[in-house]
């Protein structure tokens, strides 16, 4: 059997992994990717959150089999420095607190601005309804959306 | 004497930093007494576990206290560093390793970290800073009087030579270590007191912050239990053929984890990779002895709690003599308040990584006690303490779920047989279905009352509920855990608590703010519902019943002013307000609802605190928020049983608040100078009570049910 081709944060990766393991645990486990979480398996709580081609895709589900040949991009392909606006106004908002459900939440922002660099509140709401925080870090989420926005109009 | 001692090249492994560090400083024992300690190898350092000082002038901070997201990480760092003399934007933070004979008691809970360990950090960081300044006063041949420490550096204030920490640290090591340093005058904090940004937040953001559930060693196993769907079922059956057959499938083993003394049955299968072990799990048919366990639903067991509320129960306290009033035809009202069974639900789900071999234990992972799994590892394998290394990452969340050591036992038992290191990750499934859960609870409150003088004569609350330290064995007698969260103060001069303890199968366990999670729910509902019944404004109500307390006036006066109390209300919207101790902090909350279209929304909840000396406020923000957001979710969601089962599986049935239901929030904190107080589960507590009274001001009808029925208001 041929060896599964992955592209992850532009680089290609041949993990030695059955087809039908979700994304997520090829990340985690194979390619050490360890950013993106594992929170609920199911696709409800979005700490899993990739950008396949630029779109949001809850990892936990999707069998590693049908991501081969796309770009695939984790929380560390969005910027390992911090240099992302996103990055930037959540740590101006000092956004996290465990930190766990931030990849989800950061990549779900970005496959969002990606789409639509200025969308409505209802399309933010929309968006990021989809990843969960037990620790209630939304109105720093939302603190920082609208900064990054601001920062993005006014470039 | 025992003398800490520590191995320098242990020590700078630790650091993670590369460069010669030299430690200076001193050890307290555990009587918190100062001591230098030997450094090993043939040459005695004096040094501090706390603070390292490089030559270069590089400070590096220890954090002894486990992160689930509190920010400890950085307020600790803070607290030396305000008496160190350092800048906090220079010093690098590093986590501390679990040795309870170094650093204490290191278990994360009940707020207690920043209260507990204030004014030791102040003297750890103080006493530092008065040995290099001992040096620059010997160097320079001048009164240490003459030496002023800033910023990592010491003047010399009659020439005006400068010399950094890391030109002093050689000799300051062997300074003579002060018996009582002196500590600064809170008016001179620069650092405590500040919105300091904290330095886990950018790895938070990139990726690359390391969780228990993210480490990768070599050799690693991943192992997923099933377990019975009934709390205390039996295996009966085990069919693993198949689950066998998986490919990666390494073993198929029965475990045992004990809960609160209680032992619960599994079957692990052990894989080379946790998606293996999930499939191997899959396949695994196991049939299960339920026994009589199966009989319960939520609707049983709350008619048991109220068939015991007509028991006395047992006083937990009493001043006055409330059995003149109650019973005797004066004007009495009660009223019934429930709270069902919670989940905490870290986002991190459960998990351990443990190797354990002949001569040594070691553990990876996320915990809030990582001196309890070191204990554990090394009773349970007579092992010293020495041979069992404890590793404590970041966690995911904890919330009091990660005081258990349970799933660093599982892991453990199957390293053993094993004989490899292994991961052991439980599923959402997991989590939500086996607990332990926060207790479910009745609350009963009756009062005596004089509606010519419209005063409140005698107040009974009691408690019917599981009790956490109680949950096994023979004992019927309450405790005074299950009182938390009442607010005895309130100026009623017969006044009772009473616990009517129940014993139930169904797990529990500390959940952020603990009973004050359910208690102040009825309490704070009843004082508004006495308000009610005596005509008065139940913010005035409160302020009258308090009126002697030092704390709790000027709260409540804060959170009518900034939200407006006493103006008419505008349409379709409400207000209700609460107020409650937890852990020292005292605060008040005023909930603001909204009706739009039918539907009944919180829209802001503004809090005002008082916590003491606030080491840094903009965490104290965040945890108010992120409490504040607990509580509202329980005000959504509740855990329902059925056959003995926990009906939630997953999140899709127990939802956690979401993004676009979260309410405008605002916190206020009192200046102040009086010792910490703890932060961690400030306004959860009044989340509850203060949303019901806002959405009786608006509808004129009382919840007194957890989950709110929302939908029954249009």
């Amino acid at each position: 059997m041929a060896k599964l081709k992955l592209k992850v944060n532009g680089k290609v990766y041949e993990p030695d992994v059955e087809g039908d393991m979700p994304l997520l645990w090829v990340l985690r486990d194979y390619l050490g990717l360890t950013g993106t979480k594992f929170g609920c398996g199911i696709a409800i709580c979005g700490a899993c959150t990739v950008l396949i081609d630029g779109k949001a895709v809850r990892s936990c589900i999707i069998p590693v089999v049908n991501t081969t040949g796309q770009e695939i991009t984790t929380i560390e392909g969005l910027d390992l420095d911090n240099n992302h606006p996103l990055q930037k106004a959540w740590v101006a908002e000092q956004v996290p607190q465990c930190g766990y459900c931030q990849s989800g939440q950061l990549m779900a922002a970005a496959a969002l601005l990606n789409r639509n660099p200025a969308p409505s509140e209802n399309e933010v709401e929309a968006e990021m309804n989809g990843i969960m925080c037990r620790c209630g870090t939304y109105p720093r989420i939302k603190k920082a959306i609208k900064s990054t926005l601001k920062s993005l109009t006014n470039e | 004497m025992n003398k800490p001692v520590i191995s320098r090249r242990h020590f700078l492994q630790l650091t993670g930093v590369s460069g010669t560090f030299l430690a200076i400083g001193c050890v307290p024992d555990l009587s918190g007494k100062q001591r230098p300690v030997n450094l090993g190898e043939d040459k005695l350092f004096p040094m501090n576990q706390f603070i390292l000082i490089d030559s270069s002038n590089k400070v590096v901070l220890f954090n002894h206290r486990p992160e689930m997201g509190q920010g400890t990480f950085q307020a600790i760092p803070m607290i030396l560093a305000e008496e160190l003399e350092v800048d906090i934007d220079k010093i690098i933070i590093r986590q501390s390793e679990a040795d309870a004979r170094l650093y204490g008691r290191q278990m994360v809970v009940g707020s207690h970290s920043i209260q507990n360990e204030f004014e030791k950090m102040r003297v750890m960081g103080a006493s530092a800073k008065e040995m290099l300044v001992a040096a620059a006063s010997k160097r320079w041949k001048i009164p240490v009087s003459a030496c002023t420490a800033r910023s990592g550096h010491i003047t010399n204030t009659n020439t005006g030579d400068v010399l950094t920490y890391g030109d002093l640290v050689e000799a300051a090591r062997s300074m003579p270590v002060p018996d009582r340093p002196r500590l600064k005058e809170p008016a001179d904090f620069t650092i405590i007191g500040q919105p300091v940004a904290r330095q886990d937040i950018p790895l938070k953001t990139n990726g690359t912050a390391k969780y228990g559930i993210d480490i990768r060693i070599e050799g690693l196993l991943y192992a997923s239990i099933e377990r019975s769907p009934v709390f205390l079922g039996k295996i009966k059956q085990v069919d693993d053929e198949a689950a066998r057959k998986i490919k990666g499938v390494k073993n198929v083993l029965r475990t045992k984890r004990k809960v609160y003394g209680r032992t619960r049955e599994g079957v692990a299968v052990v894989a080379d990779s946790y998606w293996a072990a999930v499939k191997g799990r899959k396949a695994l048919q196991v049939s299960w002895d339920e026994g009589a366990y199966d009989m319960h639903t939520s609707e049983t067991i709350m008619d048991d709690f109220k068939k015991s509320s007509k028991e006395d129960g047992d006083v937990l306290y009493s001043r006055g003599a409330p059995e003149r009033y109650f019973d005797t035809g004066l004007n009495e009202i009660s009223a019934e308040y429930e709270a069902p069974y919670q989940s905490h639900v870290p986002m991190e789900p459960m998990n351990a990584t443990v190797r354990v071999d002949d001569h040594s234990a070691e553990f990876w992972g996320s915990t809030q006690n990582p001196n309890g799994i070191r204990t554990f590892l090394s009773r349970k394998y007579n092992l010293p303490e020495s041979n069992v290394k404890i590793n404590y990452t970041f966690m995911g969340g904890g919330f009091g779920r990660r005081s258990m050591t349970d799933v660093a036992e599982e892991a453990a038992d199957l390293s053993q047989r094993m004989k490899a290191p292994v991961k052991v990750i439980w599923t959402r499934e997991d989590d939500l279905t086996q607990g332990p859960f926060r207790n479910c609870s009745l609350n009963v409150c009756r009062a005596v009352l004089n509606t010519d003088d419209r005063k409140v004569l005698a107040l009974e609350h009691k408690v019917v509920a599981q009790e956490i330290r109680n949950q096994t064995g023979t004992s019927k007698k309450a405790g005074h855990q299950l009182m938390g969260g009442i607010t005895t103060q309130y100026n009623i001069p017969n006044f009772e608590v009473r616990g009517v303890l129940q014993k139930l199968y169904i797990p529990i366990s500390y959940w952020r703010s603990v009973y004050h999670s359910t208690n102040p729910f009825a309490h704070e509902s009843f004082i508004d519902e006495l308000a009610l019944e005596l005509n008065k404004d139940p913010l005035d109500f409160r302020l009258e019943l308090i009126r002697d307390h030092p704390r709790f006036p000027l709260l409540l006066k804060q959170v009518a002013k900034y939200t407006d109390w006493y103006s008419p209300r505008k349409p379709d919207t409400g207000k209700g307000v609460a107020m409650v101790e937890r852990s020292g902090a005292h605060f008040a909350m005023v909930v603001e609802v909204s009706k739009q279209e039918g539907k009944i929304k919180p829209t802001k909840i503004t809090t005002v605190i008082d916590l003491g000396i606030c080491v840094n406020p903009d965490t104290v923000k965040a945890q108010t928020e992120g409490s504040i957001i607990m509580g509202l979710t329980a005000c959504y969601q509740g855990l329902k049983v059925n056959n003995g089962r926990i009906q939630q599986q997953n999140f899709d049935t127990y939802p956690l608040l979401r993004y676009n239901q979260t309410p405008e929030i605002e916190t206020h904190i009192i200046d102040s100078t009086n010792p910490p107080d703890g932060a961690g589960e400030s306004g959860l507590p009044t989340v509850a009570p203060a949303f019901a009274n806002a959405i009786f001001d608006l509808t004129g009808k009382r919840l007194r049910k957890l989950p709110f029925d929302l939908d029954s208001m249009g």
